[in-house]
């Protein structure tokens, strides 16, 4: 992994690096990676997907049910105004909305 | 832009909030239109720890409902995956959505082109996600934030991307109006643009004629023509908003291409106030989502009776309905848009026919009566009060027995559309109004005869005109009578009653 690609990995995730943290994490995202590269090495030809199956009937039925109350949705919140999450800052990157 | 030296490539994603009680996830009731900010939250559409999403059925039966009626292949089985991205309208860090395989894929729908022509609309897929949160952008002593509201958040929502075969403005505009029609005639969404439940975004290139092709959902440069960027517009708040912007873009970019300059790959936003599109941000990098398959909801099977069941929802599709008016009814082609392009104005005119037909035995003939006075008198009075044709404004029977005192010529036409409005603007029952309207009539009638021997005898003169061979007196003695019983007679029984007595 290189210096581009944590750069980035950073910028994905909006976390803004330092040159020094840039130099001192790269390597260590390397190493992890390394450790889990062994994953790679097992041979998995014969092996089923592991997902579970669910037949459509048993989805859940379209009933409406209770919500949290407004207080309790805003109870970890750092600012509140009218109702709403307050956030500063424009959000580095403008990514868009879907 | 018939002499132009480009082509134009529209391809358009359409988002629609489908029209379930709870959200996509979780049982959050998601009408939450005007409601108090963040009253429809849980848990799982903040992405608390530990929440856990539990797919909706209806939901995913209203996403496939719309794949049959748009011709897509269904698929057997259900993937659910995580599209990631940070922003502060999504709480858990990514959005469940479908990657790699959408539930509905390689669809069609006709529309009709401006010249009449049928123009093929190809939808490359149609895959089921979840909303988002609403934020609004706001300043403070110049210093930027946003306020969230969650309740949105979560809500079902179906996306639908055509591949890139649309080639004008106007073929864009009709086949969102398509989309928008089957939402509503299937009962999939309200799909009211202005409400947000409705969002289109077309993306936009020009190219040199003959330099480009298109492969499936790609489009590909021919020798080494290099292919011009293409621009995302957003923020289209109606269906004639998707046309204008378009044809601003059109128009926009063939100045810059002419102008020698490159079209950098950017998302715009359509200003309605200003009818402009405004640069949003460059597109320099492709989206780097980082998909994954979503580990939270298993694989969900569909079995062909699932399909089966769901597919019985279908009711008769605008296109076909109006093939159908064409054969049976016979009527023009503006008739059958007016009254197809409804579910429930096309329910009612077929009930008011059906009823009509009882006593008259020209189908064709019903037809037209029915349509004349729907599409005319009632979408007229209908349109200009704001209200809807439908039962409960004006009863079928009533509307029946108008139409046939009418054709009886008991009643004149313009008599007959001052009940029709007096019973809409003034809610009052057009059976009631029609009874009174006979009363009155069935009374002048009994006393016509007595005020025809009055007219004779108030005009000695025109009478013996009349002996005496000057048969024009006849007219004048009928314009006597009617002008006595205030044009309510019949002025074909006035004459013949005249002559009678005149020949006595």
């Amino acid at each position: 992994m290189s210096k581009m690609d944590i750069k980035h990995t950073a910028e994905l995730s909006r976390i803004r690096l330092t040159k020094e943290e840039l130099k001192k994490f790269t390597p260590q995202m390397e190493q992890i990676l390394d450790s889990v590269k062994v994953l790679k090495d097992v041979d998995t030809k014969n092996v089923q997907p592991m997902k579970q199956h669910l037949p459509f009937s048993e989805l859940r039925e379209d009933i409406a049910g209770e919500s949290m109350k407004q207080k309790e949705v805003l109870s970890n919140v750092k600012h509140i105004a009218n109702g709403m999450v307050k956030v500063y800052g424009e959000v580095f990157g403008g990514i868009e909305e879907s | 832009m018939m002499d132009s030296k480009y082509d134009v490539i529209i391809g358009l994603e359409i988002h629609v909030q489908t029209k379930t009680n709870s959200k996509m996830f979780c049982t959050c009731n998601s009408s939450y239109f005007q409601d108090e900010p963040n009253t429809h939250v849980c848990p799982v559409c903040l992405g608390l720890p530990g929440a856990l999403p539990v797919p909706n059925k209806r939901a995913i039966e209203k996403c496939i409902l719309m794949g049959l009626a748009t011709n897509c292949d269904i698929d057997k089985e259900i993937h659910f995956d995580r599209k990631h991205y940070f922003y502060p309208d999504l709480p858990k860090g990514y959005q469940i959505s479908q990657y790699g395989r959408p539930i509905c894929s390689d669809g069609y729908v006709m529309i009709k082109s401006k010249e009449g022509k049928d123009v093929k609309i190809e939808i490359e897929r149609i895959h089921q996600e979840e909303d988002v949160a609403k934020s609004t952008h706001h300043t403070e002593d110049g210093k930027p934030y946003s306020l969230i509201d969650y309740n949105k958040s979560g809500v079902a929502l179906i996306e639908i991307v055509t591949k890139p075969c649309i080639r004008n403005a106007q073929d864009a505009k009709e086949y969102a109006s398509k989309i928008r029609q089957l939402c509503r005639y299937l009962g999939i969404s309200d799909a009211d643009m202005e409400k947000g439940q409705m969002r289109c975004e077309p993306n936009i290139s020009l190219q040199e004629k003959g330099k480009w092709k298109q492969e499936g959902r790609e489009i590909f440069p021919v020798g080494d023509y290099k292919l011009n960027s293409k621009v995302e517009v957003k923020n289209i708040g109606s269906i004639s908003a998707v046309e204008k912007s378009i044809e601003y873009e059109i128009e926009r970019i063939t100045k810059e291409l002419e102008k020698g300059n490159t079209i950098e790959q950017q998302t715009r936003g359509w200003n309605a106030d200003k009818n402009i599109t405004e640069f949003q941000r460059s597109k320099e990098t492709a989206d780097d989502y980082r998909y994954m398959p979503e580990p939270d909801i298993p694989v969900i099977d569909i079995s062909e009776e699932d399909v089966e069941r769901i597919a019985k929802e279908l009711v008769e599709l605008p296109n076909e309905k109006a093939k159908r008016y064409l054969e049976i009814f016979n009527l023009s082609e503006y008739d059958i848009g007016v009254l197809t392009a409804k579910r429930e104005v096309s329910e009612y005119f077929e009930k008011v026919v059906e009823e009509l037909s009882r006593d008259i035995t020209d189908l064709k003939g019903c037809a037209k009566l029915a349509s004349n006075w729907i599409t005319g008198t009632l979408f007229s009075i209908s349109n200009t009060m704001n209200i809807e044709i439908s039962e409960e404004n004006i009863q079928i029977k009533d509307l029946v027995a108008l139409i046939k005192t009418f054709k009886d010529n008991i009643i004149t036409k313009n008599k007959a559309e001052e009940l029709l409005r007096k019973a809409l603007e003034e809610k009052k029952d057009l059976g009631n109004l029609l009874d009174e309207f006979k009363k009155t009539k069935e009374k002048s009638s009994d006393n016509l005869e007595e005020t025809i021997l009055e007219i004779l005898k108030e005009n000695e003169q025109a009478v013996n005109d009349f002996k005496g061979g000057k048969k024009e007196s006849l007219g004048f003695l009928v314009g006597q009578v009617m002008q006595k019983t205030k044009g309510s007679a019949d002025p074909n029984k006035v004459r013949s009653i005249l002559e009678e007595k005149l020949n006595e």
